[in-house]
């Protein structure tokens, strides 16, 4: 173990040509499975599910079914359904791998190397959750896995072979590109995140699908209901409402950046010893809004918060506990 | 949405000209036009960023004290900065109040002050591509005179458009006849504001009289000293984040009782920014009494042509005139 791996040339559904050791900086899977194999298998779907079911962090996701053909994969979770890219033929890797025609698994960490591998029998999934877990573990911030890097990661393992999901993304934009796409570095929480993306691309769709920022939510996608808010500059801003393009060279900051390390923010904590939130999908909006917000030059009364904040719109109706959690960031702060 | 060219320009100059096609659309808040383009409504082959532009010139995006004790607005400058510039406050409290009573905190932080102007209307039928619409595709019909106009202007429509112009901000600068700059293909040039915006008629996809290529850089707002006594009053559906059913913009010049002077517009009424010099003739040289601007609300509204549903608005726009015009003379 830890050791470097054979490097090999991956040929992606979009006709692209990757080489293993490019993908380090990130955990990856590689998932080998013999000729034959089919992810669609009711009994494969259930292994995925026993799989799941080891995994930290992951208790919402339930794999109903894996459909479609060829090179992309269709995996239903009943509320949502996610592509990945299976890469058939790799052979030449299997060998390079010396596992040719035997089931495997490889988990190789973000330093490239080789950090757990599986041969042979069919796979435990205790053993194999636990792995991944521990290889993976660094790609979110407190150990858990989000919903979607769960989602393209540990299933890309179950399928075939298959990278971290980033790359999953990647591909599945690259199959609608146009000309008009390009090299775009937007400022998210600090880090310069490179992305290629077309001009028609929202700020809200660019965190959301390629740079994997699923706090920010996408409400109704016309600047009604304040789901989508980051801060821009430090400036509330509604990130469906503007073009990713737009926002270059600018410190654009998400519900993902306002904590630090792993205290909340007191806007966080606030909202949640008032309760300030039911099915939490406005949350992360009303948070970047009210924190903004109480850096702009309204009155401290409840009626100025009712209006500061009337472009956030919580169908729970958590306007109460909202209210009372921003008076009472304001008022701490009125009292250091 | 569809593809698009998105085009940055190094300069003023440089994004008029990339802006001066019919298939091009400048973008600065992007709140109406991306919004509208998500609805396949504007379908532009170029966008042109204005953004970048104030790198290079700060004074695109800021307000500015004119010699003459006026002051100049930004093209590019938020709506946001603009409501809480504390000189547009003390000197111009129906701007900033036009500007606060509008969208919501993020909105404001994004729109600039050209935009807010050229934000195209809210009917539900010129956002609706199945529908009919004039203004959307000239001579597809109107949808709205025959439909559910509740919303609707009652003054300026024509048979061929109905549809109400939104902005709040437009109606404050129509009671100040603000001056427009804007650069275009043939240089700068200025002009009233209360020529910036044109009638539906028979024509209602052009809505002002800006050409291909303009670029409205900032608004002058005159020296009026009485401004200090002026509010926006909006009336709408719920308390916040709603478009107006009815607004008055007014400032009135009151001495020992008497009206000297007064500039009253109203907006969520009328398909352009509504400017009553009928109202002004009514109140001037008149006691500033509640028969006096009785009055003058009946003469703003006397050209009034009511739908279907939105005849709730004539009475609805008199009172909210009157109470503008009480509450600024209290």
């Amino acid at each position: 173990m830890g050791q470097q791996p054979p490097d090999f040339t991956l040929v992606t559904a979009a006709g692209e040509s990757r080489r293993l050791s490019e993908f380090r900086g990130s955990p990856l899977l590689l998932v080998f499975h013999p000729p034959g194999w089919d992810p669609a298998r009711q009994a494969h779907v259930d292994a995925y599910n026993r799989l799941i079911a080891h995994l930290p962090g992951v208790a919402a996701a339930r794999l109903v079914s894996v459909g479609g053909d060829g090179p992309w994969r269709s995996l239903a979770f009943g509320d949502d359904d996610v592509s990945i890219p299976v890469l058939d033929g790799e052979a030449s890797a299997a060998r390079a791998f010396g596992v040719e025609g035997e089931a495997a698994v490889f988990v190789i960490d973000a330093d490239g190397l080789v950090r757990w591998r599986h041969v042979g029998d069919p796979l435990d999934d205790v053993t194999l959750g636990r792995s991944i877990s521990a290889a993976i573990a660094p790609v979110s911030a407190r150990g858990q896995w989000s919903r979607r890097e769960f989602v393209a990661t540990v299933l890309g393992a179950a399928i075939t072979l298959t990278l971290e999901p980033k790359f999953a993304r990647a591909e599945r934009a690259a199959a609608v590109m146009t000309s008009t796409a390009r090299d775009v570095t937007l400022n998210v929480n600090g880090r310069d995140v490179a992305l290629t993306l077309e001009p028609r691309v929202t700020l809200l769709d660019a965190l959301r699908e390629y740079a994997a920022l699923t706090g920010t939510k996408k409400g109704c996608d016309h600047g009604q209901c304040g789901a989508c808010t980051v801060h821009v500059d430090g400036r509330r801003t509604l990130s469906c409402l503007t073009l990713a393009m737009m926002q270059q060279g600018k410190r654009i900051t998400t519900i993902e950046g306002l904590a630090e390390g792993d205290e909340l923010h007191p806007m966080q904590q606030a909202f949640i010893t008032h309760d300030g939130f039911q099915c939490g999908y406005c949350t992360s909006g009303q948070i970047m809004s009210a924190t903004a917000m109480l850096a702009e030059p309204w009155g401290p009364n409840d009626d100025d918060v009712r209006e500061a904040m009337s472009g956030n719109i919580c169908r729970c109706g958590a306007y109460v506990g909202i209210v009372a959690a921003i008076q009472d960031v304001r008022q701490r702060r009125a009292s250091q | 949405m569809i593809d698009f060219e998105y085009v940055t320009a190094a300069d003023l100059d440089s994004a008029v000209r990339a802006g001066s096609t019919t298939a091009a659309r400048f973008v600065a808040g992007g709140t109406t036009l991306i919004d509208l383009m998500k609805l396949d409504v504007e379908r532009p082959a170029r966008v042109v960023d204005l953004n970048p532009l104030v790198r290079r010139d700060a004074s695109l995006a800021s307000v500015s004290d004119l010699p003459n004790g006026g002051l100049r607005l930004g093209g590019l400058a938020h709506m946001s900065d603009v409501a809480w510039d504390t000189r547009v406050r003390e000197r111009y409290p129906l701007v900033s109040q036009s500007l606060l009573l509008a969208a919501s905190g993020q909105v404001r932080n994004m729109a600039t002050m050209g935009g807010n102007v050229l934000q195209r209307t809210r009917c539900v039928y010129f956002r609706d591509t199945a529908s009919a619409c004039n203004k959307r595709a000239p001579g597809s019909g109107c949808s709205g005179i025959r439909g559910f106009n509740r919303q609707h202007a009652i003054l300026g429509t024509s048979e061929h458009c109905i549809a109400t112009h939104p902005s709040d901000f437009a109606v404050a600068l129509a009671a100040l006849d603000a001056t427009v700059r804007v650069r275009g293909v043939h240089g700068d040039r200025t002009l009233p504001f209360s020529t910036l915006h044109v009638l539906p008629g028979a024509h209602p996809e052009r809505e002002t009289v800006l050409a291909p290529g303009d670029v409205i850089t900032g608004f002058d707002l005159p020296a009026i000293s009485f401004a200090r006594r002026s509010m926006y009053l909006k009336v709408r559906d719920r308390a916040s984040f709603a478009f107006a059913l009815a607004a008055a913009a007014v400032a009135l010049d009151v001495q020992n009782g008497t009206v000297r002077d007064a500039r009253v517009a109203l907006g969520g009424i009328a398909t352009k920014p509504w400017r009553s010099r009928e109202a002004e003739h009514a109140l001037i040289g008149k006691p500033a009494s509640a028969a006096t601007f009785r009055a003058a609300a009946n003469a703003a509204l006397a050209g009034a042509k009511p739908h279907k549903d939105n005849a709730f608005k004539v009475e609805l726009a008199k009172r909210t005139l009157v109470r503008a015009l009480t509450e600024v003379s209290a």
